[in-house]
Formats: C-alpha cells, sequence, structure tokens
C-alpha cells in the first residue's frame, strides 16, 4: 500500500510539473509589450452588466480610434450582473490574465488588501496625469487602502443624500406640506391621512428605519462612528438613545398598519411603476427626481433626510482596477486616461456610435435611437467620467454643474478613507453578523417593539464580542488617524 | 414510480368498488386481475396516500405553471394566488421577444446534453469496466484514484485554473462538456454493475469464439448492462440539462449560454436589484429589460417541460437499473 501511495504521489507530481512547465512556456512567447511602432497591446477588461449585441461593432470603432492615439486595442467583456460577485472572484483567486476589472466596495477593499490589484500612485503621475486632475479629489482620497490608490473611481456623485420621497398625485390630492419633513416622526399625520383614505394604497414601501451615523460596515452592523460630537470614537448605534426613539415611531407605525405585515421578511422590490406606495427612501442624487419621475411613468417628489455625506460607500460605488496580472500596465492605464477624459471615447464606449445607436441634435444633445435600447444598452456608472457625457434631450442643461454643486456641498465623514482590517476579530464578526441578520430586518421596519427587543439585541451583541471588535476599530482607526497628519 | 401507481389506482379502487356491490363469481375474476393480491381496503388506503403524495409532488409545478399565466400587475396587488384575478399572456409575449436568445439556448443546452451523455456513458463506462476486470493488473491502484476524487476533490480555484489555463477551455462549448464528464460516484456504481450481472464464463466463451475486446465490450458487454447504462445516462442527461454552474464559470459569450444558466442570470439579476437598489434606480432602463415575476414562471415552464417529457422514456430502465444489482445474486 505505501509503495502504491508513493507511485501515485510522484504521478501528481510529474503530471503537475510538466503541465506547468508547458503553460510557462506559452506564457513567455506571447508576451508582447506592443510599446512604439510594435504590434498593438491588447488590453482586457472586465466589466459589469448584462452582454449587449453590438458590444463587438462599438469596440471596432473604439479600436480603430484607439490604435491611432495610443497603438492600443481594447477587448471588453461584460459579465451579467447576477454572475458579477462569484465570477470576478474566482477570476482573481486564480490570477487569470487580464488588465481592468470593475470592482465596488467592500469588494474593492479587500482585493486591494489582498495584492490583486496594482497600486497606481506613480502611474498617475505619468501616464494618467489629465485624468488625476479630470477627478473630484475627494473620490480619490476617499478610495486609498493603507495609503495607496488602486483603481480610478469613476468621476460621478461623490457624496450619499437619503431623502423621502413622496407620489406627488397624493401629496397634491390632499395639499400636504412636505417641505417641513426632517425626521421619520414629521410623517405621521400625512400617514394617517392616507391610511384612512386610500385603502389601495400602502403608505410607506417598506425602508429601514434611517439613523444617521458613518457606517464601518453597513446599517445592519452594531459599528459606527457619530457624526456630530465625539466623532473619533467609534460606538454601537444601537445603544443610543436616538436609536430607541426612531425605532419605536417605526414600531407605533407598524402597528397602525402604514407598512405591510410581512415587512421584515419580504423581498417585495416596490417597483416605481406600481403605483401603490405613499412614501419610500432612496439615495439621492442631483436630478433624481427627475429620473424616477420618467421610469415610474407618474410625478414623485423629494425631501431630503440629511445634508450631502461623503461616506466610504459612496466613494467607492464604482472603481476601475489595474489587475496585478495585467502585462502592460503603463498602456492600460494610457487607455484609461483616455477614457475618463476623452469626450469622443467616453460617449462611443457608452452610448455607441452616433447615428446607429444615437442621433445628435443641433444643440449637441443627444436621444437614443432604437438600437441602443436593444442592442447597446450600457451601464453609464461603471464605465467612467459622468462629467464629460453628452446631455440628453430631456436632461436639465446645469446637470453636470449641479452634481459638482451637489459634491462641492457635502459634508466629509469622520472615517472617508479609513478602511477597517477585520482580519483579527473574524470570528467575533460572524456570530454578530448572524445576530444582526437576525434582529435587524425586524426592528428596522418596526415589526417587533424595541423595548423589548432592542437591550436583547444588545445583550446578544455584547455576548458575541462587541466589545472586543469595537476595542480592535478604535485601535486601527487611531492609528489611520495618526498616519493622515 | 408514484406515477405508475397512480395510473393503475383507479382500475383497483373500481374494482373493489365492483367486488362489494357484485358478489358472487364476478369477485373471482376480478381477485384474478389483481396482481398484488392485496386486501381492497388496503389497497385503496395505499392508493389514496400515493395519490396524495403524488399530488404534492405535482401541485409546485402546476402553481407555477398558473402565475405563469397571471398579469403582472395582479402579482405586484395580490401576490401569488391559485386563481388569479387576471390572467394574462404577457409572460410568453416576452419570451417570444427574446426567441432568438432562447432558442439559442435551448440549442445550446440540447447540445451539450446529447453530446455530453454520450461522451459521459463511454467514458465512465470504459472506465468502470476496466476496473471491473480481474485480468487487469492495475485495477486496485486504478479504483482507489478513481475513489480518491470522492473524498477530495481541487477545489473552486483549481479547477478553473486548470480548466481556462491548462487546458484552454474558456469559453468554448467543451468547457460545458468535458468538466462533467467523469464522476467518480457512478464509475463506483457502474463497477459494482459490471461485477454482478456479467460474469467472468460469458467472457471466456466469447474469446474462446475469438471475440476481440472491443466486440466484448460493445456486443455482449454493453447489451447485458443496458439498465446500469440507461441509469447513469438519466443521471448524467439530467446533470447536463440542469447544470448552469459551469457556464457561471467559464462561459462570457452570449451565444453559449445554456437554458438554465439563462434562468439563473434573470433570477440572480433580480436578486443584485434588490441588493443595490440605488444602482438600480439610476439605471433603470437597463433594468426594465429584466422579465417580472411572471416572465420567470413562463421561463421555468418551457425548460423544464422537454425533462419531464423524457423522463417515462426512461422509467423501464431506471427501476431495473436501480434495484437488479441488488437482487440479482
Amino acid at each position: 500500500m505505501k509503495k502504491k501511495l508513493w507511485i501515485l504521489i510522484a504521478l501528481v507530481l510529474s503530471i503537475g510539473t510538466i503541465l506547468t512547465a508547458c503553460s510557462g512556456n506559452e506564457d513567455s512567447s506571447t508576451t508582447e509589450k506592443g510599446d512604439g511602432n510594435g504590434k498593438p497591446y491588447e488590453i482586457k477588461w472586465y466589466t459589469i452588466g448584462t452582454p449587449q449585441k453590438d458590444t463587438d461593432k462599438v469596440f471596432e470603432e473604439v479600436n480603430k480610434y484607439l490604435k491611432e492615439k495610443i497603438n492600443a486595442t481594447v477587448d471588453m467583456t461584460q459579465i451579467d450582473w447576477g454572475d458579477w460577485a462569484q465570477k470576478s472572484q474566482v477570476m482573481i483567486n486564480s490570477g487569470e490574465q487580464f488588465d481592468i476589472i470593475f470592482t465596488n466596495g467592500t469588494d474593492y477593499v479587500q482585493n486591494a488588501q489582498k495584492g490583486a490589484f496594482l497600486a497606481i500612485d506613480e502611474l498617475l503621475e505619468e501616464e494618467g496625469k489629465e485624468l488625476k486632475q479630470a477627478i473630484n479629489p475627494a473620490l480619490l482620497e476617499g478610495i486609498k487602502v493603507d495609503g495607496k490608490t488602486y483603481g480610478i473611481p469613476a468621476n460621478k456623485e461623490a457624496a450619499r443624500q437619503s431623502v423621502y420621497t413622496f407620489n406627488k398625485r397624493l401629496v397634491d390630492k390632499y395639499n400636504f406640506d412636505i417641505s417641513n419633513v426632517k425626521t421619520l416622526e414629521d410623517l405621521e399625520p400625512m400617514l394617517k391621512v392616507i391610511k384612512e383614505n386610500e385603502p389601495s394604497i400602502t403608505p410607506i414601501a417598506t425602508f429601514d428605519a434611517f439613523l444617521r451615523y458613518d457606517y464601518v460596515f453597513n446599517a445592519e452592523m452594531p459599528f459606527a462612528f457619530p457624526f456630530e460630537g465625539d466623532t473619533d470614537h467609534v460606538i454601537n448605534p444601537f445603544e443610543t438613545d436616538e436609536a430607541m426613539q426612531t425605532l419605536k415611531t417605526m414600531h407605533s407605525y407598524y402597528k397602525a398598519g402604514y407598512l405591510k405585515e410581512d415587512a421584515a421578511t419580504s423581498k417585495d422590490s416596490w417597483p416605481m411603476d406600481v403605483e401603490n406606495w405613499f412614501v419610500r427612501m432612496g439615495g439621492f442624487q442631483p436630478y433624481a427626481d427627475l429620473l424616477w419621475s420618467r421610469s415610474a411613468k407618474y410625478e414623485v417628489v423629494s425631501v431630503p433626510a440629511e445634508q450631502p455625506t461623503t461616506v466610504n460607500d459612496s466613494v467607492s460605488g464604482s472603481i476601475q482596477a489595474i489587475s496585478v496580472t495585467s502585462k502592460n500596465p503603463e498602456k492600460t492605464m494610457e487607455f484609461l486616461n483616455l477614457l475618463n477624459t476623452d469626450p469622443y471615447l467616453r460617449n462611443l464606449v457608452d452610448k455607441g456610435i452616433e447615428g446607429v445607436h444615437y442621433k445628435k441634435n443641433e444643440n449637441g444633445t443627444i436621444e437614443d435611437l432604437p438600437a441602443r435600447i436593444e442592442s447597446y444598452n450600457m451601464p453609464s456608472y461603471s464605465l467612467g467620467n459622468h462629467f464629460i457625457l453628452d446631455l440628453y434631450k430631456d436632461d436639465p442643461e446645469d446637470k453636470w454643474e449641479k452634481f459638482q454643486e451637489f459634491n462641492d456641498s457635502a459634508v466629509k465623514a469622520p472615517s472617508l478613507g479609513f478602511n477597517f482590517n477585520s482580519d483579527p476579530v473574524r470570528s467575533e464578526l460572524a456570530s454578530i453578523t448572524n445576530i444582526s441578520k437576525e434582529f435587524y430586518p425586524a426592528l428596522a421596519t418596526g415589526s417587533v417593539d424595541p423595548e423589548e427587543y432592542l437591550p436583547k439585541f444588545n445583550k446578544k451583541l455584547k455576548e458575541a464580542g462587541l466589545d472586543k471588535v469595537l476595542e480592535e476599530i478604535q485601535k486601527q482607526f487611531d492609528e489611520w488617524k495618526s498616519s493622515q497628519k | 414510480m408514484a406515477k405508475l401507481e397512480r395510473n393503475e389506482s383507479p382500475v383497483v379502487i373500481s374494482s373493489s368498488l365492483g367486488e362489494m356491490k357484485g358478489g358472487g363469481t364476478k369477485v373471482v375474476r376480478k381477485k384474478h386481475r389483481d396482481p398484488q393480491h392485496m386486501h381492497p381496503v388496503v389497497n385503496a388506503i395505499i392508493s389514496v396516500l400515493l395519490g396524495i403524495l403524488a399530488f404534492t409532488c405535482i401541485f409546485p409545478f402546476i402553481y407555477v405553471i398558473i402565475i405563469s399565466f397571471t398579469s403582472e400587475e395582479s402579482i405586484v396587488r395580490n401576490g401569488f394566488q391559485l386563481i388569479p384575478k387576471e390572467w394574462s399572456l404577457d409572460a410568453y409575449h416576452y419570451l417570444w421577444s427574446m426567441k432568438e436568445q432562447l432558442f439559442r439556448s435551448y440549442g445550446v443546452t440540447i447540445f451539450i446534453t446529447i453530446v455530453g451523455t454520450i461522451i459521459s456513458v463511454l467514458m465512465i463506462t470504459f472506465y468502470a469496466y476496466a476496473i471491473s476486470r480481474p485480468q487487469f493488473k492495475y485495477r486496485k491502484f486504478f479504483t482507489f484514484l478513481a475513489f480518491f476524487t470522492m473524498l477530495f476533490s481541487g477545489g473552486l480555484v483549481p479547477t478553473y485554473i486548470v480548466v481556462t489555463q491548462f487546458l484552454g477551455l474558456k469559453d468554448t462549448i467543451w468547457a460545458l462538456i468535458l468538466p462533467l464528464t467523469m464522476n467518480a460516484f457512478y464509475i463506483i456504481i457502474m463497477r459494482t454493475f459490471f461485477l454482478k450481472s456479467v460474469s467472468e464464463s460469458i467472457l471466456e466463451s466469447a474469446r474462446i469464439d475469438g471475440a476481440s475486446e472491443w466486440r466484448i465490450f460493445f456486443q455482449i458487454i454493453f447489451p447485458l448492462s443496458l439498465p446500469g447504462i440507461a441509469t447513469i445516462a438519466l443521471f448524467s442527461t439530467l446533470g447536463y440539462w440542469n447544470d448552469w454552474f459551469t457556464a457561471l464559470l467559464y462561459i462570457d459569450d452570449p451565444n453559449l449560454v445554456p437554458l438554465q444558466s439563462l434562468l439563473m442570470k434573470i433570477e440572480a439579476n433580480l436578486e443584485f436589484m434588490r441588493q443595490n437598489l440605488d444602482v438600480a434606480i439610476m439605471q433603470q432602463s437597463l433594468f426594465d429589460t429584466i422579465p417580472e415575476e411572471s416572465a420567470k414562471m413562463a421561463m421555468v415552464v418551457i425548460a423544464t417541460l422537454p425533462i419531464a417529457i423524457s423522463y417515462p422514456f426512461f422509467q423501464k430502465y431506471f427501476i431495473s437499473g436501480l434495484t437488479i444489482g441488488g437482487v440479482k445474486e
């Protein structure tokens, strides 16, 4: 038996070496950098979204332009929304060769820490000079991981602003004054009227009670920095009086029947185009009401629940990173530079070919042709700089100026740029996540009485090691803070 | 199995009723017909129980069919209903509007199912036959090799590396076929089957008559083991038909996406929308193209029907294939 085992091991090892040897050879023979006058370098670009029929057609144009400009071509592959998370992770983990990959949020931070992305600070000084100037500095600052930049954020809204959005028809019908709405409590009188007079409308399209904190992970997890007062210390927001107050209000709404009974468990996404709601919460950007009204086909109107705030989540919503497996990072950076600064290229990639996918009006605004919706419907947000995109016919003229104003008016969150490394407290976090998943949906939708369940929740969190995690976050935060100065 | 019993049951019940009413000479004749020689009351109870069981199996699928004919408006307002307020064919209209992709995916699925099953059955039976023959010197080693993979697998990332980088199969139809061809469990089943159902003396007589190994395998072993082979063929047909994960990993090209993977994509996209409402609302025009609840159900109907229809054809072998191995000795 022993002898056979040895034979087996020897066999496996030898096969392994033969295969790696083969692939190694292949690798070195295909390394063509495409510099200077040589063959154009092909940039492999993976991005999110449903693959489109006309991608090849559009990228033929793109490549014609790029060959002239920087002697490179681009091979863009889209991976469908739902497949993205798993597929991109396997691709990164297996060390597949590609140049640019779309990433966002915690995925970006984790992969950057793991070393999957190239630190591009030096490239930004050389090949990406113009790019660096074009992008909002708050974005570039916000996405730094351990002091280094690992990707290029799409230049768009850099801040978050939660708003209460109302169904305008009902607001007008009952003459509500919504300009005074600031907190959850202010909604009460209106909800009451709707509940009594509009039987086919659910007053609240299920949302989680809004607690304004700078969350380390997300609103579900009990770690956050306050925006006011002592902003340098991490706390458990569920222990504050404010949380108790807000959740109590939510619970009274739930009891009054303003929310659907299955609010805590339902996966209903409340599509805008079904008019069965009165108020909902959403993330705002300038002229969002216009967008929403367009997709709902009836009017909606929003009032802010907070002032615009720049948080880690809002700056890392869309990032293009250069992979460490890229064979020619310089060329790749040249391309990204062009994509984010050259209006022709940016619009070509985003909207398609003029005359085929869209048409240009005399005043420079554009209109989609049917071909764009059918066969080149691309997600603008993942492709790069928004400020050089052509405006649509029904877009407000000052759209990008308003975006700029919005970004400028935003306050910075205390932990902007701080990325928590959760390795030291992994097991505690795992059990805290489970507890949060159990309690949070029920509490945030008001389905259970916070007087009873909030203390229970906090007690369980404590038992699961909440204090240890808070301490660790504080420690890392202090280190980060002192390194900033 | 449930289906067979259910088909029989009406006959049995009526016969037992006849027995109670008529009596006399009729009884003898009827009793002769009852193959299980069961007491009519016991028979009735068992039939009812199996009937209920069969119904609970079929009910969800009937429900899916009903939802696929419900109007979207009615689903959003009233939820799923057994008898919806509003019927509509919108879901099927929607599917017709994406017929190009649908037919393409159908083609891919049928192709990988047929080709995959053939390759898979051949490779598994070859391997299993070899390690079932005592003349084969290294059979213990190769049995162990197959068995070993049942206990330890390489894991996702190494598998991905082998398929995409060593074999270079990414974005080819073979990426959907080859990773699923060998299955250690089926090999062990087939090995046992060959050991028990094919006696050495038959092979010996064939050899004495001068048959080559190939001829022995295809003209003697193959027909003798048909029930077992049909069983693993059915398993791998189902495996290929229902497989979506390999497509998720290895396929980027929309022209190579099989049907189940298309379905999973739609489901996953909806889930993505729910979790990323901000993105979804800002990119509304993109997500307008994602089908609604009823269309999803219509896709389930379309994706399931062919395999459900093909099932009875295999059933004959399936039952004997599963039982024969144990009883024969």
